[in-house]
């Protein structure tokens, strides 16, 4: 069987008109990637890189006025082969949500309803997917609690009750409890202390191994990615610029912007001073022409301020949109 | 339900306050399905009586005894604050739940009637539609037509809490798991609004019985059913204060004033207690 989810020459762009010009934020640019099946991909970059929008666009869960201009989102679930999650009419998107697809939100402590029992949560958003009377249902969600180590009173209980982490945990139960194929995850501990966040890492790549499903896990922490993800994809300005198997990418990054990510990550025992990369992201209403991160790279060269660089597999696995890369320079 | 009806009562003076004027007035309103006298009937009872063992409040003027002529007022005037409460409530929901949800045109449109109802002087209108029905303005229409003017406000307060509710992300986590608009308004919005809509409620039922008395006072009504209002005009009729019938008018002055009271308690202490966080604050938690 082939991938799970292919991407390729995704354009989601933010479009607006004031006063009869089209105004256009090109937050997702010709983005191309595979996600193979029972892998955890993960998705790095500063904020405002795009990452929230490719995932909204790949779960079409966008609204106005963020629109695809171009490229296709295709899913195989359990060899129903690849279909264009674009193509899908209203009932056999609904039909795929959650038994096949599903996504934890950014902010997903929010996720819950603040005036209704947790158990209401479970009920309207998943219930609809399982084919199971509602007795059935309940057991079936209560024993996918105790997986997470989440007592069955908790249905019982508002959100405010809970503490962020056990919220966390529900917010993932929630969107595991169909046992889905895809799991979509924006950024799921973001707001979690270190030692809560461990748990609720280790708990996501538990379920992963044990459903054999398949993670997009979003996160600006190249910790988190470190420590969970099988291959990452590197984003900036609305465009992926390197993919590599996780340990590849952080034993040799190729692209000067992935370096300076990694090479910002705090080593016990190392204290030289962490230099920051001079400049700010740019405006993806207009982004610089040829390489967008040429203004900031330490490589720029003149042919990144006139081409934009393609995806190249200069390793195994492992793709770069680099001027310099291709050309053999290190960063 | 009524462990919390039990804490409220315990706990919360206001609500108890409320509750009490409230049942006060209520079987007073319910007596009137065992009145001695018929409500419509005038010069059953010998006139201008003060207080006393026999008639309790006096009689009217008119021969009416003016204890059980209150409570058929009441009655009728409590029925009428429910039902414009009730039909105003549904109308501003609807619309200020869709708007906020919606947005865009279907919001542009909703809030375009809704800022029109705001701002047309509602006094005026009730009288103007009393003077071309005249003798064909009933109870009922007149809370209907009151029902359809007062919704507007409350329909603008709801339309303000949808619009950030759609922006949660509990909202875009419903529409992701494939609830219609419908579903969604009404199953994750609307128990987030409730708290402010009986707060509303509550208000609107201020609203409408103060304006039922102000045009009845003024004779802009049907005032042969026996009205709190209908009462006070039919005793300016008969110019009570200057011949010192006093009660007639004391009496239904201060139902009334229980009654806005009452509501007002019960508009503060529902507040606080529908909402689960305000009420776990007050326990002593979160």
């Amino acid at each position: 069987m082939g991938p799970i989810l292919a991407v390729e020459g995704l354009k989601a762009y933010y479009q607006m008109r004031y006063f009869g010009t089209l105004r256009e934020v090109r937050a997702v640019d010709d983005i191309t990637l595979e996600i193979q099946r029972d892998e955890i991909y993960g998705l790095a970059g500063e904020s405002s890189s795009g990452k929230s929008t490719l995932i909204k666009t790949i779960a079409r869960a966008i609204r106005p006025p963020l629109n695809v201009v171009d490229g296709a989102v295709r899913f195989d679930f359990a060899g129903q082969g690849p279909r264009d999650i674009y193509t899908l009419s209203a009932p056999e998107l609904a039909a795929t949500r959650w038994r096949h697809l599903s996504y934890i939100m950014q902010g997903s402590m929010n996720v819950l309803n603040p005036v209704r029992r947790i158990q209401h949560s479970f009920v309207d958003f998943a219930f609809r997917h399982m084919d199971l009377p509602m007795p059935a249902f309940l057991r079936r969600v209560e024993e996918h609690l105790g997986h997470l180590s989440l007592r069955p009173d908790v249905l019982e209980s508002f959100p405010h009750e809970l503490s962020g982490g056990m919220r966390q945990r529900v917010t993932i139960a929630l969107a595991t409890v169909c046992r889905p194929d895809f799991i979509i995850a924006d950024e799921p501990t973001t707001a979690l202390d270190v030692v809560v966040q461990k748990g609720v890492l280790e708990m996501i790549r538990r379920l992963q191994r044990e459903m054999g499903s398949s993670v997009l896990f979003v996160t600006h922490d190249m910790a988190v990615h470190a420590n969970l993800t099988d291959r990452l994809g590197i984003m900036y300005a609305g465009r992926l610029v390197e993919e590599a198997p996780t340990r590849a990418l952080f034993r040799q990054p190729l692209h000067p912007y992935t370096a300076h990510l990694i090479r910002s990550l705090p080593r016990i025992g190392d204290d030289t001073p962490r230099h920051g990369l001079e400049g700010r992201p740019p405006n993806l209403a207009s982004p610089p022409p040829g390489c967008r991160f040429h203004p900031r790279c330490p490589l720029a060269m003149e042919v990144c301020q006139q081409t934009t660089p393609v995806m190249q597999e200069l390793a195994p696995g492992h793709r770069v949109a680099c001027h310099a890369a291709a050309q053999g320079i290190l960063p | 339900m009524w462990k919390i009806l039990r804490d409220l009562l315990r706990y919360n003076w206001e609500f108890t306050a409320g509750v009490i004027l409230l049942a006060g007035v209520a079987i007073v309103a319910l007596l009137s399905f065992v009145s001695p006298y018929p409500p419509l009937d005038v010069y059953v009872v010998a006139p201008d009586l003060p207080p006393s063992m026999e008639h309790w409040l006096g009689t009217t003027s008119r021969g009416q005894d003016v204890f059980w002529q209150l409570s058929v007022a009441i009655r009728n005037t409590l029925a009428f604050g429910i039902v414009v409460a009730l039909i105003s409530r549904v109308i501003a929901l609807a619309v200020g739940l869709f708007a906020g949800y919606a947005g865009g045109p279907v919001d542009r449109l909703l809030m375009s009637v809704n800022d029109t109802f705001i701002v047309v002087p509602i006094f005026p209108i009730l009288v103007l539609f009393y003077f071309v029905m005249r003798d064909q303005m009933s109870w009922g229409l007149l809370a209907l037509v009151a029902a359809c003017l007062g919704w507007a406000y409350d329909a603008r307060l709801i339309r303000s809490i949808a619009l950030s509710l759609k922006t949660r992300e509990f909202t875009a986590q419903s529409a992701f798991s494939g609830m219609n608009a419908g579903e969604i308004v009404t199953r994750e919005h609307l128990p987030y609004v409730m708290p402010v809509v009986f707060t509303t409620t509550m208000n609107n039922m201020n609203w409408s019985i103060g304006l039922e008395v102000t045009l009845s006072v003024l004779g802009f009504t049907d005032v042969n059913t026996p009205t709190i209002g209908g009462m006070i005009y039919w005793a300016n009729q008969h110019a009570a204060l200057v011949s010192g019938i006093w009660w007639w008018i004391a009496a239904p002055v201060a139902l009334v004033i229980a009654v806005f009271v009452a509501l007002f308690l019960l508009a503060v202490s529902m507040n606080e207690y529908i909402d689960p966080r305000s009420r776990l604050a007050r326990m002593g938690g979160g």
